[in-house]
């Protein structure tokens, strides 16, 4: 796999700037925009085109916290995916069904407010998973050693992501 | 992704979606989840004094594969011996749901949530035999 990091020119940390990320893509973007490329020979036009491809999806990989930090992970040597991490604490499984119960039955009684409610909740959580994770990955560099410490709290980010997408989408039925 | 008829036959009509009294000294619940997809999966068992399971139930919230391999995991064990149901393994669940590479490890929590429940269930049971016992 391609490093996002090193194809958009950004160092590689969890805790990116997410505007200079935003100019470093558009500028790439702009640099190797088909147009410029117009009067060039046919492999030179195939090459940035395929160029300006994986720079949308390095872009598309870095700007979401947890492929970033699938990534960061990855070059550190440290597996990712279903086998490779530990499983989520029985506390953390306890409340992610309580929460997503609870949604449920917010959804059935058409009770937007509660919704709303829980997801705030939950997105408040996030933030300090995110901000737990940019301290975890800023102390193990350059002692990437220490990095798979960071799989459960990873693991729990895509528990809250998952309640997240499923809040929005009844927040969106609800609100039709 | 394309899933088989039979996971998607599940997904449309879970069975024995619900709860069981997780307190009830006859009931075994296991909690399971997987960490690389945010799927969390609650599987509950009743066992009868002669250590039949007279009722299962569960609760997933994850893909369509989770759904169904959880769904067929509390058909498969209603009527069964505790032993019975931990020859259950996560291939048999697979195979039947026609289940491709990418989601066999929906099966394999389909697989540890009957251990965990019968696990759960067990402790119950040991716990209650040493308290008549003192």
């Amino acid at each position: 796999m391609i490093d996002p990091f090193q194809t958009l020119g950004v160092e590689a940390r969890f805790d990116l700037d997410p505007d200079d990320l935003a100019r470093r893509h558009r500028d790439l973007s702009r640099a190797l925009h088909p147009d410029r490329y117009a009067g060039a020979p046919a492999a030179e036009r195939r090459l940035s085109l395929s160029r300006a491809i994986e720079v949308n999806d390095a872009f598309r990989v870095l700007k979401d916290p947890i492929r970033r930090a699938e990534a960061l992970l990855r070059r550190a040597g440290v597996p990712v995916g279903e086998t490779a991490e530990p499983k989520p604490s029985p506390d953390l499984l306890m409340e992610m069904m309580e929460r997503r119960e609870e949604l449920g039955d917010a959804r059935r009684r058409k009770d937007l407010a509660a919704v709303h409610a829980l997801a705030d909740a939950i997105r408040l959580r996030e933030r300090e998973v995110l901000a737990s994770m940019g301290r975890q990955f800023a102390a193990s560099d350059p002692d990437t050693t220490k990095l798979a410490a960071v799989l459960p709290e990873l693991g729990e980010l895509r528990y809250l992501r998952r309640f997240l997408d499923e809040a929005s989408a009844i927040e969106e039925e609800l609100s039709s | 992704m394309a899933y088989s008829e039979k996971v998607i036959e599940h997904y449309e009509n879970p069975r024995n979606v619900g709860t069981l009294d997780k307190n009830d000294e006859h009931v075994g619940t296991g909690l399971v989840g997987a960490p690389a997809c945010g799927d969390v999966m609650r599987l509950q068992i009743k066992v009868s004094d002669s250590g039949v399971i007279e009722d299962a139930k569960f609760k997933t919230f994850g893909c369509g594969s989770a759904i169904a391999s959880s769904s067929l995991a509390t058909e498969w064990l209603k009527g069964k011996t505790i032993d019975e149901a931990e020859q259950i393994k996560n291939s048999m669940i697979a195979e039947e749901l026609h289940l491709p590479p990418v989601k066999i490890h929906c099966s394999v929590l389909a697989e540890d949530a009957i251990k965990s429940a019968i696990a759960d269930f067990r402790s119950k049971q040991a716990a209650k035999k040493a308290l008549s016992g003192q």
